[in-house]
């Protein structure tokens, strides 16, 4: 009896609960591969009658109105978000490697720095910034998103970085020392190769961020041709009409590469994120 | 003591960049709280006012109503993705196939970007066409479509679901890797002892979670009260300020009516507050930590 | 080949002193093991002379000069890990070739000296497999590989057998020493484990609390230890070490008293006795203890508490007025808990240790 009951409230549970998990994206799904009149029926259509891509075809052909400004927006996404990695990774992985491997007061400031990261508000932040971002005559530039988010992912990138550099033994380092590489020449031959999956995981996880964020991205840029993809998805709103078809291709074609991403990868983000609160 | 201070050049410009990011603005918010600005932003015509700011801030008739609303949001929206996520991980907690599987389907809400959900929710949740409404009336439960979001009595109540269910993942994964802290050792002895299944979990692996709670409880306090997205791409505050919270309102202040100096003064008190939250969470770590 | 020398090493983490004032001499193609408990600094000592630590003061000389400024890649030296410290992500062949490549050899001159190592060690047939691949006794002799393969002038070794289980341990021990005698190599060994020490070394150097304690031949140290940390660190079971105070009187003119009981001693070792300022410790190995079924002139009475046979040898942990002790007899003499015994000991193999300082009287 007891034996039975536990095993099946829990998976129960866990179908109601990846029910509830799913049910979004599946939603975006069916809708996207319906056209306006079918999305606008109701009650819906729980299955389209009609399935079409056109919403899709529409985004991705540059000869059509929407599907240039789509294109843009996420060319847009896709330089901010991968110059913030490609920068974020060359000044992380150092730090991170000195933060895992040197002994010096003030290491735990990086912990501080992740927290307290994650407790100010990012309103508290916003104002000055854009102040900052105003003198230097940043405002509505990618280059201002790329600085703020590049700055405010590394206290977790390094975080990240440093949980994979601990499980390194250091008598690795050691030996390649001793067997005649210098001390940069046994971190690049290494160390780097056998880190390799935790910096791939790291800067796909920034990616990820820089990807998906909203308000620096809502806050500084204010030219159309600029905006990121999450700012953009403002644009299937008009007066009249949501296209809520084309809404919900364009969130599906953002989220999925991420998603999946993400998925393919989750072993790492998992152990690199929990590591920390699970030791301390 | 020659090497200690090369260990402190790999650090610097991460540290620098951190005291730059954070300290400048802090202090920066704090100066221009002080000041009455101009709504073209012209700075330099900054006018010294004092604590008006906050006088006017803690004087606000809308300011005491996105207070309650942001007690309600940051309370409940962290109760219940603590216990949906800490269930999916007792849940998870066994080895059974497709274990991996269903855990990233659980993973999903957490890696999508917010403003696509908020979306998506937005289009579940939409007045007259919204699949949960469809839903409620198909199963027989109502006999016409249901307002979720321009009802001021359900609309935080749908926000508050709506960040649930994309926080809970985030719990789920950290109690996860507390759960698998618990020695097996343990569990086994107090079997051998005759404990039950309750008991077990009661005196062993409660006990054994409670710094990781900890951690969870608070990053998610702070992420709630800071949590942006999804009620401005969702309701903005509306309707009536039914689902202003602090943040929202802050950034209507700053960035919708220019008011750098009210807003300042607003940041500064959401700050306080969360501070003062910070403080206790830390006395109470260290209070564990002196009784254990 | 090359002598290293310590002189008035110093190296603290904070407060504490890892190593304080350590000085050493090994000379070229000796085999000296570092032994003590763990926190000793016996690691420390190995990894400032390995270069990768620094010391806080005095002098490391590897073939008399200066390495303290040395990058670890420029002292020459090679080291075995505990744990191996294998490049998992690289073959066996690979692992031996790298500190080759290092050093910028010729790739024929790398090919040859890799199949070398490895036909030395056995490990031929392992040449193109993963560290993972290869059970703990194979990494072991890879780790070795990658050691010998350099040349170097001083091999390190930082407890390279403990990660093997008891059968293997044994097997390798005889090996190392093999290994050491027929390259004639300089090699510091550190140990924790005092018979991998004794069997193994020419020379043990016994460290605790980050100082040394004695410097000498296994034999030596274990006949006479110079102090009492010593005595019971070397030889297993340990050495029993019994609180006594110096009495006056009797027929000899003195002897030693116990808890219950009471012993003369020849004079001069009477004599030694005297020096302490305050108690005495007395320290009597196992073997010299002689047991006797019946009282006689010169013995004293104690309990047999429990019998412990190991095959070639049976000990007895014995009660002695209100300290127990650790005798042994052959393996033919049966002998019952709760039987009751006359020991003597042997005067020539009494060790007299001052209580307060510990040190040998």
């Amino acid at each position: 009896m007891r034996r039975g009951f536990w095993p099946l409230a829990g998976w129960l549970y866990l179908g109601l609960l990846a029910v509830f998990s799913l049910l979004p994206m599946a939603w975006m799904l069916i809708t996207s591969v319906k056209t306006q009149f079918a999305a606008i029926q109701f009650p819906p259509e729980w299955i389209p009658s009609h399935p079409t891509l056109d919403a899709y075809a529409e985004l991705l052909s540059p000869g059509r109105e929407i599907g240039r400004v789509f294109l843009r927006y996420l060319l847009n996404s896709l330089w901010v978000s991968t110059a913030t990695t490609v920068l974020g990774v060359i000044v992380a992985v150092p730090a991170a490697y000195a933060f895992s491997r040197f002994r010096f007061p003030g290491r735990n400031l990086l912990f501080y720095g992740v927290l307290l990261r994650n407790m100010f508000p990012a309103v508290v932040f916003l104002m000055p910034l854009f102040i900052m971002m105003r003198f230097l005559g940043l405002v509505n530039t990618q280059l201002s998103l790329i600085l703020t988010y590049l700055t405010f992912g590394l206290p977790l990138s390094i975080w990240l970085l440093k949980g994979f550099f601990d499980n390194i033994p250091i008598q690795l380092e050691q030996a390649a020392r001793i067997d005649g590489a210098s001390r940069f020449k046994a971190f690049l031959l290494v160390v780097m190769p056998l880190s390799s999956p935790g910096i791939i995981a790291t800067a796909i996880y920034s990616f990820i961020q820089a990807w998906n964020e909203y308000v620096y991205a809502l806050t500084f840029l204010n030219d159309d041709a600029k905006l990121t993809l999450p700012v953009g998805l403002q644009h299937f709103f008009t007066e009249y009409a949501t296209n809520w078809p084309g809404l919900m291709a364009a969130s599906f074609i953002m989220s999925v590469p991420v998603v999946a991403m993400f998925l393919v990868l989750q072993k790492y983000f998992v152990r690199a994120l929990t590591d920390g609160a699970v030791k301390s | 003591m020659v090497r200690h201070r090369a260990d402190y050049l790999y650090v610097a410009p991460a540290v620098l960049v951190m005291v730059l990011v954070i300290a400048y603005p802090v202090w920066f918010t704090f100066y221009l709280s002080m000041f009455s600005t101009p709504p073209n932003l012209a700075l330099e015509d900054k006018i010294f006012v004092g604590l008006d700011n906050y006088a006017r801030i803690l004087g606000a008739d809308s300011v005491h109503e996105a207070s309650l609303n942001t007690l309600v949001w940051t309370v409940a929206s962290t109760a219940l993705a603590f216990v949906l996520g800490f269930g999916a991980a007792l849940a998870l907690n066994r080895p059974f196939r497709g274990r991996g599987l269903l855990r990233g389907i659980l993973l999903v809400p957490y890696v999508i970007s917010a403003v696509a959900a908020a979306y998506v929710w937005r289009w579940l949740l939409h007045s007259d066409l919204g699949v949960l409404s469809a839903l409620a009336m198909a199963t027989g439960l109502r006999s016409q479509p249901f307002n979720f979001l321009d009802n001021t009595d359900t609309v935080l109540a749908s926000l508050i679901m709506v960040n649930v269910w994309k926080e809970f993942p985030f719990v789920m994964i950290m109690m996860l890797a507390g759960l698998q802290t618990v020695p097996d050792q343990l569990l086994r002895a107090a079997q051998v002892d005759g404990a039950g299944p309750w008991q077990r979990f009661w005196h062993i692996t409660v006990p054994h979670l409670g710094n990781v709670s900890l951690v969870t409880v608070l990053l998610l306090l702070a992420a709630n009260f800071n949590g942006f997205t999804i009620p401005w791409v969702m309701t903005g505050g509306g309707p009536a300020g039914a689902s202003e919270i602090w943040i929202t309102q802050i950034y209507q202040l700053a960035f919708g009516r220019i008011r750098f100096g009210l807003a300042s003064a607003y940041s500064v008190i959401l700050f306080a507050v969360m501070m003062t939250m910070g403080y206790f969470y830390v006395r109470a770590l260290v209070g564990r930590d002196r009784a254990s | 080949m090359a002598e290293v020398r310590l002189a008035n090493v110093r190296k603290g983490y904070g407060e504490a002193l890892a190593v304080d004032d350590l000085s050493l001499s090994i000379a070229d193609g000796e085999f000296v093991a570092l032994v003590g408990p763990s926190g000793c600094g016996k690691t420390t000592t190995l990894n400032m002379i390995a270069g990768l630590l620094e010391p806080d003061g005095g002098d490391i000389l590897i073939d008399g000069r200066r390495v303290n400024d040395l990058d670890p890649k420029d002292r020459d030296i090679a080291m075995v890990f505990q744990n191996y410290a294998l490049y998992p992500n690289k073959s066996v062949r690979k692992n031996l070739a790298f500190p080759l490549q290092m050093r910028g050899l010729a790739r024929a001159e790398i090919a040859r000296r890799v199949d070398e190592a490895a036909r030395m060690l056995d490990i031929g047939h392992l040449l193109e497999r993963r560290p993972r691949e290869l059970s703990g006794g194979q990494q072991q002799r890879v780790a070795l590989g990658r050691a010998l393969v350099r040349e170097p002038k001083v091999f390190l070794m930082d407890e390279p057998l403990s990660n093997l289980d008891a059968k293997l341990r044994v097997q390798m021990r005889s090996e190392l020493k093999r290994f050491h005698q027929d390259l004639k190599a300089t090699i510091v060994y550190v140990t924790h484990d005092q018979l991998e020490a004794m069997t193994m070394a020419d020379r043990m150097a016994v460290m605790q609390g980050g100082k040394l304690q004695q410097y000498d031949t296994p034999e030596r140290v274990y006949a006479h230890p110079a102090n009492a940390f010593v005595a019971s660190f070397v030889g297993s079971p340990a050495m029993n070490l019994i609180p006594v105070r110096v009495t006056d009187g009797g027929v000899a003119g003195g002897g030693v008293a116990g808890g219950g009981w009471a012993l003369d001693l020849p004079p001069e070792l009477l004599a030694r006795a005297r020096q302490a300022r305050g108690g005495v410790l007395l320290g009597i190995r196992h073997g010299a203890i002689r047991l006797l079924p019946s009282a006689a002139p010169g013995t004293v009475a104690a309990e047999v508490l429990t019998v412990e046979p190991t095959g070639d040898i049976t000990f007895l942990n014995l009660r002695l007025g209100d300290t127990d002790l650790v005798a042994s007899v052959p393996p033919e003499q049966l002998i019952a808990a709760g039987q009751r015994l006359w020991l003597t000991f042997d005067m020539a193999r009494l060790h007299l240790f001052d209580a307060t300082s510990e040190r040998a009287l």
